[in-house]
């Protein structure tokens, strides 16, 4: 008996050392992946940054707005959102490379889905934030030109164009990962279809006079509102 | 020569048989058959009564006129009608005409000149608009005189004008370039003006920015004064009122935008420069003509209320926020006791200017969010001046002109500031 578990115990500690012995080299393995994923991740970085600050990115994002939508967001220049983002990719994927080494028995297919969506994932964000930058230029855009048209509700129409961007975007995104297809496009259907009902409905109930205004001035005798305006040169 | 302008083969078979020219006259036109010619008779006249023996041509750009203003040019009778009129001149006078394009363009029709001048070698050039109704043959002298018998670059206009006319010269465009450039022209921004074939040679050679294409006169005015070439200016007689013209919107895109791109463009030529000068003047200065009141602005005043209230997530990007304050505080006033000070409206431009500079936003909407401001300047102005006398109206443009001299040091802080 007392030899049974006296060869129980040695067996076990041999398995352990045994799995050990197997395992630590494993590990070595993959800190040395992580740590060279993290020497490659910073290179790619600094190189990105150095790209971007000679082709002048910050100047064309302040142009197009996009700079803005990062300060509002509390985040740096937008050569740093990307070169950050070329950081952290890089070293996700070498982790994830990293971690399947260890050979842990379901983690492995968990660890390759995340690496099949990793590009969808980066498309989807890009898409997000092209959105933002697209909503914000256009519905500003919309804003002055109503603003110095002295249109009603120069305020209305610039949300109702960022929204109508924001909702398309987030679609495009969610749709890009491939998240509940069908459930996002008739979301979107019904909200995007909704919206543009509710702007027919309230300009047709809210704005009558507006609505025969108009009528009236687009059928009729044009008169230019701005006719008495000084001529400025 | 600027790779962009092509010159046509019958173009140029036109220049060639011109030869060699001392004085080129340029009409840009675009459907204007019913004003040019009477502009073309103004043009011979004076280079028959001024420029005798001088070698001369007339040359028209056409945008791609549809209403035959090419064939009224082409049909007109030439020395006959000067000598109908009693005057004769010793050579022939040259006109050319070309097409530069299908739709008008100021900049593309400015650079067809500018390199026909440089092949015909013309010592003095002047443009003049053929939607002029008043042009008279003592303009087309005073234009290019002082570039021929002299040594002017560049000649700037100057007109008799009512005193509500030209508004946006008198409270932004003069006042601001003089303070920054540091030169007392007067119409920078002008239908007319004249120039040398040394400038013409020199504009020939840079490329001209999408941004001034619309009114590239300016452009040529601080390429002058930035080269160090000798400006002046030439009194040349009323400004009839213009029939039709941009809008306040399109025409502060057209000359602030040009403004506004030049000061970022050539800001190696003031950023140190301190003080203004004057420029030599031929003919009497600028006059000012007594005019009624023009109808009530109220809906200026509205429009810049309702301006200050809808862009307000815009103006935080061009504005600090001392001056977006002080500029909410004056849109609550009533329009009675409304004032857009001169000192805010200084401190207002030179933060656009800096914004624009920086493009803290995209450039054409800084340039569209300064018109809601601009009707409550101009507001302001018609409040205060309504009844004034035109000498009271000189005395206050001069006290702007003065405090934008003053602000500049603010604007150079600005314009170094990081953000």
């Amino acid at each position: 008996m007392k030899d049974t578990i006296v060869q129980g115990l040695q067996q076990a500690y041999l398995n352990l050392f045994h799995m050990i012995a197997e395992f630590l080299p494993r590990l070595v393995v993959m800190l040395v992946i992580i740590l060279s994923g993290l020497l490659v991740a910073y290179a790619l970085k600094y190189a990105v940054r150095a790209v971007l600050r000679l082709s002048r990115l910050d100047r064309l994002s302040e142009e197009a707005g996009a700079s803005r939508v990062l300060r509002m967001a509390a985040l740096p220049s937008m050569t740093e959102v990307l070169s950050r983002s070329v950081f952290w990719i890089t070293l996700l994927g070498f982790i994830l490379i990293g971690i399947s080494i260890l050979n842990i028995a379901g983690l492995q297919e968990q660890i390759s889905r995340l690496l099949r969506l990793l590009p969808e994932i980066v498309v989807a964000m890009l898409i997000l934030f092209l959105g933002l930058v697209i909503a914000n230029f256009l519905s500003r855009a919309a804003l002055l030109a109503a603003v110095n048209a002295g249109a009603a509700s120069p305020k209305m129409l610039s949300w109702s164009i960022r929204f109508g961007i924001w909702i398309l975007a987030i679609a495009m995104a969610l749709d890009e990962l491939g998240v509940a297809r069908q459930t996002v496009i008739a979301a979107f259907s019904i909200v995007f279809g909704a919206f543009m009902l509710g702007l027919a409905i309230a300009f047709g109930l809210g704005g009558q006079d507006l609505a025969r205004s108009f009528l009236e001035r687009s059928l009729g005798e044009k008169k230019d509102d701005k006719a008495d305006e000084l001529q400025p040169l | 020569m600027a790779e962009e302008i092509f010159l046509g083969d019958d173009f140029l078979r036109q220049l060639m048989s011109v030869g060699e020219v001392d004085l080129l006259v340029a009409l840009p036109t675009y459907n204007n058959a019913g004003t040019v010619v009477q502009a073309i008779q103004a043009i011979e006249d004076s280079y028959q009564q001024n420029f005798v023996r001088d070698r001369v041509v007339i040359l028209n750009v056409d945008g791609g006129s549809t209403d035959h203003t090419t064939e009224a040019i082409l049909n007109m009778n030439g020395r006959k009608a000067g000598a109908h009129r009693g005057i004769t001149s010793l050579r022939t006078v040259h006109r050319v005409t070309t097409q530069y394009g299908r739709t008008p363009s100021q900049g593309l029709a400015l650079q067809t000149v500018l390199a026909a001048a440089d092949l015909l070698r013309a010592r003095s050039c002047a443009m003049v608009s053929p939607a002029t109704t008043n042009l008279d043959p003592s303009w087309i002298a005073n234009l290019l005189k002082p570039a021929y018998r002299q040594d002017f670059a560049f000649v700037a206009p100057l007109y008799a004008r009512s005193k509500f006319q030209g508004l946006l010269a008198r409270n932004l465009l003069y006042p601001m370039s003089r303070a920054v450039f540091g030169l007392r022209i007067r119409e920078m921004y002008s239908d007319e003006w004249g120039f040398s074939g040394r400038l013409a040679t020199n504009c020939l050679g840079q490329k001209l920015d999408e941004a001034v294409r619309a009114r590239p006169e300016a452009w040529m005015a601080v390429t002058a004064i930035c080269t160090g070439m000798k400006c002046c200016q030439s009194f040349l007689g009323p400004k009839a009122p213009p029939t039709s013209g941009p809008d306040i919107v399109e025409a502060i895109r057209q000359t602030v935008g040009n403004l506004f791109w030049c000061f970022h463009n050539f800001q190696d030529h003031w950023l140190d420069r301190t003080g203004t000068e004057g420029v030599p003047t031929f003919g009497s200065d600028h006059e000012l003509m007594p005019e009624d009141p023009p109808a009530s602005q109220d809906k200026s005043f509205e429009l810049f209320r309702s301006g200050v209230k809808g862009m307000d997530t815009v103006l935080p990007s061009i504005l600090t926020a001392d001056t977006h304050a002080q500029i909410r505080q004056i849109a609550a006033l009533e329009p009675e006791k409304f004032r857009f000070s001169s000192e805010l409206w200084v401190r207002t431009l030179y933060e656009f200017a800096a914004s624009y500079h920086r493009a803290t936003i995209a450039r054409d909407h800084i340039l569209q969010s300064l018109v809601p401001l601009y009707r409550g300047q101009l507001y302001s102005f018609l409040l205060e001046h309504g009844q004034s006398s035109p000498e009271e109206i000189e005395a206050d443009s001069e006290g702007l002109c003065l405090e934008f001299e003053r602000q500049k040091p603010y604007l150079i802080e600005r314009w170094k500031a990081k953000s």
